[in-house]
């Protein structure tokens, strides 16, 4: 349905501010031409009965991919769709994306309306942009999108694009399904004499090839069903669950995703050839840092936190750079670089200090689990690092390791990452695939998922309770491992009034009467000490009488509850549920009561233990406390669809729980 | 002679530019900017402005920009990124220079070349920005940089100087030195030959700024023939919920042309140009009398004929909801943009600005005596007459008389009942006709009993808390308008699911509330009805006891206001409304009300009122409440009362209804 083109470090930047497909490439013309036949007979294409409610359909989608004896590609792309209802408008905006070496050679437009009327795009009706995202990661990439004329509903808009592939790169990934349902697409593959390739298939059974000229390969497809996530929570990335296909040519194809894998390793290892060579300033660096270092830890601590502290993430992309690092003298001499500089200047300082370690080709946030090992492709928007532990180093602080096919021992580690220490990896990263880049070694991989206390939030309250109903008291919040973190993030990215804010729309959720009088973080800068945070609050209005009673919420603050609204309803579930990433919370709470007040019932303990969770709480009262404890263990990141109904189990266990009301009575 | 092209040219220009500045050389920081760790005048912030400075020469034609900033924490290191946006083909950004000073004094300066990338680029215009990144930096790093925007010597410049910054500023000097003509000592049209004339045929001949500045501040002349403003200890933009149009309450300085000296000559000219336009547009010419004629009836009173007329218009294509022709569309159906009201009725199809105008003509053509009146979008910005500026004014509302009563209309507001104006026209000062010509006038606040939300509910409750039933959400005023319009966009089933994730964010957790259809969705003056469907569980059950939710809706609804204890800015609601919720419980056969939420009535006297309810009969309760906002707009030093009526809001709404297995205690409990 589209192609995919992947970038390094891309992972934070989006075009023009819409998601929308992208067909390929330049500019229309000032003479009114007629649509052309295979537009006109697309637009003769019925609507079926079974796009249901679909804002659109796509009726024709076709890539020619014209390849040279350079290895150097063209692509057509002929693309018609027809607008069903008014919000289907935003799957007729075609786009083009194109650069310095992705010349745009052409790119029209017609729409058909339903009465037959027909309006060819003019000049006027397109625009440029560069590509956007972040302020510190930007590109030289340009979009020209089109606004077709008369794009009503009812009316095809057809668009043919062409432009040049980058010559760099000689694999494409074409995105076979889309949010609403293509009825018709296809891809043709023309090879120069004696070019070869390759294919991979992705959520879609293979599709053989019909040999339509002489080394003109052309895979057809109808009627593909759409992948509708729009009203569905907690499911993996669209891109991970779209059905693609990868064809590559050239060098890089090879038969087999095992051979495929390590192709693309080597190919991305001499892209980077020399590129972390260790620079003298860098090896003095490194070595000052790792000085009296009693362990492997140390050192890999020192280096990594040097990494974090002060290479700052920017970059601006061009070309080839959207794969290339730069240079780790440079990269170390400005202080700035993307993922791929961040793991270069890594990889550069532990080489210098005699430790050996790799590139890790990775998906993440919006692509996590784009990487099927069964099928190799490029699709990737991320670098970090794979770091070689010798053999028979067991300290338990490296968490994050995961045995490489050639035996090797690598500990995981993202350098982009400036909160989480070395030996964790956030949860995006736990349980996806990587493609390792190591000469002939190289490998799809697949990335740890670490165990719970990789990740634990002790939080401890002390209250007091009047016979008003007001509350008040102090919170200590402990965070380790990832979830110190996330803090540390936080923390890094906001001001004091952020800060403030966002303590303060936490709490009022649960204490709508708060008075806010103040918090402490005690945070040592240092990635593998715990976080800490003091809360002291009171609450106006926190229990309410009904009656004789005075009734009392004992789980005070704070929520372990992930409801997910499609799930919650029983809804049938076909894909993977998300349920964030292992770890372990605690919470303690021990509430004073008024004078005169004694518990007259109390909620039920919760026990409840499923394969990728536990949850256990408990009220109880002695002399004039209220007690409440609980403990959230979660052991996945993700959970097949079949633990769906033990998922709603668990979520309506934590619901009951948070509800649940002490009941006080006046003695 | 100078054309206005130039001077359109400018404005776009500098408008896209803005900021900037400079000839100021690289300063040696001071031991106690290297040190500083926090700054006592704004505490907690991640970066402050030590310095601004930018000055605009247009007899040298250049525009310099120096700053120079101190990182104060690991967030203020994204001020270390600097894009400058311009327009290509009207200047050119030059002599970037920027660098790093640690804190122990050391200097590492920038040595790559600033990108230029392409932002956006459509047909001729193109718009791109030069981006390039300090070197080095830490927290507790100054930065400074500085660059030049140089622009040819037909370019007059309007600087916008945006005085209030996300960030504190500890000094910042603006200067400007136009064309010797528009020097504070300058005489115009004469001494150069350069001048301007505006798409009127008009001769500029003033340089005028409109300031909002800090007290004590501002726009000084010298003799030198420039314009400046020195500023010290600015603080940073204000972020808080529930804002007026921010950008109408910051502290800036525009500079721009006019005819004109006074605001008064230039509102009474300018509105006289546009009183006479808006005649020419809506003249009620034959082809609109005969469509008037077609539609209204020779006895209809002066009223029928207007609800007639209205509904004529409101049924024509809005393409601000459905989608505007674009020029070569036009061009190949042989069709030309509305030059009269005429075009937009042959057309059928027109801006919502073209439907105002329009239906002005049809008033007119109808022998009824009908004005326009241009009024500011209140949710974008605040009227202000001392600014020079059309442009601030975005909406033609029709102003009705008859025989001395007058009403408003906002025909070009699809699916807004006649007589209803959208809150964003309401309270919105602007330009008018009238009987007695041009004033300056002001649209008249919505009522809140006319913006409306009744939500009532009927649901049967099991003994562990499964509730099954229904709710009919009754819409009226704003938020009828608001789903009718949505309607416009979107097909049924896209607007069920819009309906059904504002419901999911309101009803209680565990609880799943669907819409079934809508009644009236199509039907302007009628209630916006919403059938809902409602299973799931709701509260919690102990061995004894069942306990709801209080209040249903009041569950999980944010509360504005609940969490911000200090307030800088005034808090606009844009509207007043009340919200009414009545809940009918029907009880399991084995238990009884043992406790219900307590009845109350709490007030914001003159602003607000909560008032709750309840009444429990045999088999079943029932909990009614209602919010009511009566006001707009509150100053800063009424948010402490604003805050404890919506804290006191909040708590009642934390109450619970409980329900017990035992005969209910004889108490009084259920009221």
């Amino acid at each position: 349905m589209r192609m995919f083109r992947a970038r390094i470090c891309w992972f934070a930047a989006a075009c023009c501010g819409a998601a929308l497909f992208y067909s390929n490439s330049a500019s229309a013309r000032d003479k009114a031409e007629p649509a052309p036949d295979w537009a006109v007979n697309a637009a003769k294409t019925p609507t079926p009965g079974n796009v249901g409610d679909a804002s659109a359909v796509v009726l024709f989608d076709e890539y020619l991919i014209t390849v040279d004896e350079q290895n150097h590609a063209v692509e057509r792309e002929r693309f018609a769709v027809r607008i069903l209802e008014p919000q289907g408008r935003k799957y007729a905006k075609c786009i083009m994306e194109y650069d310095n070496d992705e010349k745009l050679n052409s790119f029209r437009a017609w729409t058909i309306t339903a009465d037959g009327k027909q309006f060819q795009a003019k000049d006027t009706d397109f625009k440029d942009f560069g590509a956007g995202g972040d302020a510190d990661l930007q590109d030289t990439e340009r979009f020209r999108v089109l606004d077709p004329p008369g794009n009503d509903p009812g009316a095809v808009v057809a668009c043919e694009t062409e432009g040049h592939l980058r010559p760099y790169m000689n694999s494409e990934d074409w995105q076979i399904q889309a949010p609403i349902r293509v009825l018709d697409e296809a891809l043709q593959l023309n090879l120069p004499p004696g070019g070869h390739y390759s294919e991979s298939w992705s959520k879609f059974p293979p599709v053989k090839p019909v040999e339509v000229g002489s080394n003109q390969l052309r895979w057809e497809i109808k009627d593909m069903p759409a992948l509708d996530l729009e009203n569905l929570h907690a499911v993996p990335p669209w891109e991970a669950l779209a059905a693609r296909m990868t064809v590559m040519w050239g060098e890089t194809a090879v038969k087999g995703a095992e051979s495929q894998w390590r192709a693309f390793g080597e190919w991305e290892d001499q892209l980077e050839q020399h590129r972390p060579d260790p620079t003298p300033q860098i090896s003095t660096e490194a070595q000052e840092l790792v000085a009296g270092a009693p362990d492997l830890y140390t050192k890999l601590s020192r280096i990594t936190s040097y990494i974090q502290k002060n290479i700052r993430y920017f970059v601006i992309e061009k070309g080839i750079g959207g794969w290339q690092a730069h240079y780790a003298g440079d990269i170390y001499r400005n202080r700035y670089g993307d993922c791929k500089d961040k793991t270069t200047l890594l990889i550069s300082m532990l080489q210098a200090v005699g430790i050996r370690a790799h590139y890790l080709v990775v998906a993440v946030a919006d692509l996590r689990g784009a990487i099927d090992p069964t099928a190799p492709s490029l699709i990737a928007n991320h670098m970090i690092t794979a770091i070689e532990l010798p053999d028979g180093e067991n300290d338990p602080r490296l968490m994050a390791r995961v045995k490489a096919a050639n035996g090797k021992t690598l500990l995981i580690f993202d350098p982009t990452d400036e909160e989480t220490p070395v030996g964790l990896i956030r949860g995006d990263l736990q349980g996806a695939y990587g493609n390792f880049v190591d000469g002939a070694d190289s490998q799809v991989l697949l990335m740890p998922v670490l165990p719970p206390d990789s990740a634990e939030t002790s939080r401890k309250g002390t209250f007091a309770l009047a016979a008003d109903g007001s509350l008040a008291g102090d919170v200590t919040d402990e965070f380790t491992g990832v979830n110190a973190a996330r803090e540390r993030g936080f923390l890094k990215e906001s001001d004091s009034k952020e800060v403030h804010d966002r303590l303060e729309e936490g709490l009022t959720s649960d204490l709508p009467g708060l008075n806010f009088k103040g918090y402490e973080f005690h945070e040592t800068g240092e990635l593998d000490k715990p976080v800490t945070l003091d809360l002291h609050v009171s609450d106006t209005g926190y229990a309410h009488a009904a009656g004789p009673l005075l009734l009392v919420r004992p789980r005070v603050m704070g929520s372990n509850a992930h409801p997910v609204p499609d799930l919650m309803e029983s809804k049938k579930r076909a894909y993977d549920i998300e349920i964030g990433h292992p770890g372990c919370w605690r919470d303690s709470f021990d509430i004073t009561l008024p004078a005169g007040y004694v518990v007259d019932e109390t909620p039920d303990p919760i026990d409840l233990d499923v394969d990728f969770a536990s949850y256990h709480s408990s009220v109880t009262a002695k002399d004039n406390v209220l007690h409440y404890e609980r403990e959230y263990v979660v052991r996945q990141v993700e959970i097949q669809p079949d633990k769906a109904a033990e998922f709603r189990k668990l979520e309506s266990a934590i619901l009951f729980d948070e509800k649940g009301t002490a009941v006080l009575k006046k003695q | 002679m100078r054309n206005l092209s130039w001077l359109l040219r400018a404005a776009l220009f500098l408008a896209l530019v803005s900021p900037v500045v400079v000839r100021a050389q690289f300063q040696q920081p001071t031991d106690d900017e290297l040190k500083m760790t926090a700054d006592p005048k704004a505490p907690g912030a991640a970066a402050v402005y030590l310095n601004i400075s930018e000055i605009a020469n247009d007899p040298m034609h250049y525009q310099s920009y120096y700053y120079r900033i101190k990182v104060l924490g690991e967030k203020g290191k994204e001020l270390a990124t600097v894009e400058v946006p311009y327009m290509k083909g009207n200047g050119k950004v030059t002599d970037v220079k920027a660098r790093t000073i640690h804190a122990d004094g050391s200097i590492i300066s920038l040595n790559v070349k600033p990108e230029d990338l392409l932002s956006e680029k459509n047909g001729e215009k193109q718009f791109g920005r030069v981006v390039f990144t300090l070197p080095s930096v830490e927290v507790g790093s100054i930065l400074e940089y500085t660059y030049t925007l140089r622009y040819d010597d037909n370019e007059f410049s309007s600087p916008q100087w945006e005085i209030q910054r996300p960030y504190f500023i500890h000094s910042g000097h603006f200067q400007f030195t136009p064309f010797k003509a528009f020097m504070p000592t300058g005489t115009p049209n004469t001494d150069t030959g350069i001048f301007l004339v505006d798409s009127r045929g008009r001769t500029i001949n003033s340089l005028v700024w409109w300031p909002r500045l800090p007290a004590g501040v501002t726009v000084k002349t010298s003799v030198n023939g420039s314009y400046t403003v020195d500023v010290t200890d600015v603080p940073a933009i204000p972020d808080e919920e529930w804002m007026p149009p921010i950008e109408s309450f910051l502290y800036k300085v525009r500079f721009y042309y006019v005819p004109a000296t006074t605001p008064n000559d230039f509102w009474i000219s300018e509105s006289k140009y546009w009183s006479k336009e808006v005649d020419k547009f809506a003249e009620p010419s034959k082809a609109i009398k005969e469509a008037v004629d077609g539609l209204v009836a020779p006895g209809d009173s002066d009223l029928a004929k207007a609800q007639k007329l209205y509904v004529a218009v409101q049924a024509l294509d809005n393409t601000d909801y459905t989608r505007k022709k674009s020029q070569s569309e036009l061009k190949q159906l042989k069709l030309k943009e509305a030059k009269h009201a005429e075009d937009t009725w042959a057309q059928k199809s027109g801006s919502s600005e073209d439907i105002a105008m329009l239906y002005l003509a049809m008033l007119r053509a109808a022998g009824l005596t009908a004005y326009a009146d241009k009024v500011v979008d209140r949710d974008r910005g605040v009227f202000d007459p001392s600014y020079m500026d059309l442009d601030q004014l975005d909406t033609t509302l029709v102003l009705l008389d008859t025989g001395g009563h007058e009403m408003v209309l906002d025909p070009g507001e699809k699916m807004c009942p006649f007589e209803t104006v959208s809150w964003r026209h309401s309270d919105a000062r602007g330009i008018g006709e009238g009987a007695k010509g041009i004033s300056i006038t002001a649209t008249p606040m919505q009522i809140y009993k006319d913006n409306t939300i009744n939500r009532i509910g009927d649901l049967t409750v099991d003994a562990h808390g499964g509730i099954t039933g229904s709710f009919n959400i009754v819409m009226t005023g704003q938020t009828a308008l608001r789903w009718r319009q949505e309607a416009l966009r979107s097909d049924d089933a896209e607007l069920k699911k819009q309906f059904d994730r504002e419901l999911e964010a309101i009803v209680p957790d565990g609880v799943e509330a669907h819409i079934d259809h809508f009644l009236g969705i199509d039907h302007p003056d009628d209630n916006l009805i919403a059938m809902v469907r409602v299973t799931g569980t709701l509260g919690t059950a102990t061995a004894k006891r069942l306990m709801l939710p209080g209040y249903f809706f009041e569950t999980r609804e944010h509360q504005p206001f609940v969490n911000e204890e200090k307030r800088l800015e005034p808090v606009d609601m844009r509207y007043g409304n009340r919200v009414t919720d009545q809940v009918t419980y029907h009880l399991p056969p084995e238990m009884t009300v043992e406790g219900a939420p307590q009845d109350a009535n709490l007030a914001w006297p003159q602003h607000a009122v909560f008032v709750a309810k309840s009444k429990t009969e045999p088999g079943q309760i029932t909990i009614a409440n209602s919010l009511a906002v009566a006001f707009t707009e509150a100053k800063p030093e009424d948010y402490q009362d604003l805050r404890g009526f919506y804290q006191k809001v909040a708590a009642a709404a934390q109450q619970e209804l409980v329900l017990s297995a035992a005969p209910a205690a004889a108490s009084g409990a259920a009221n």
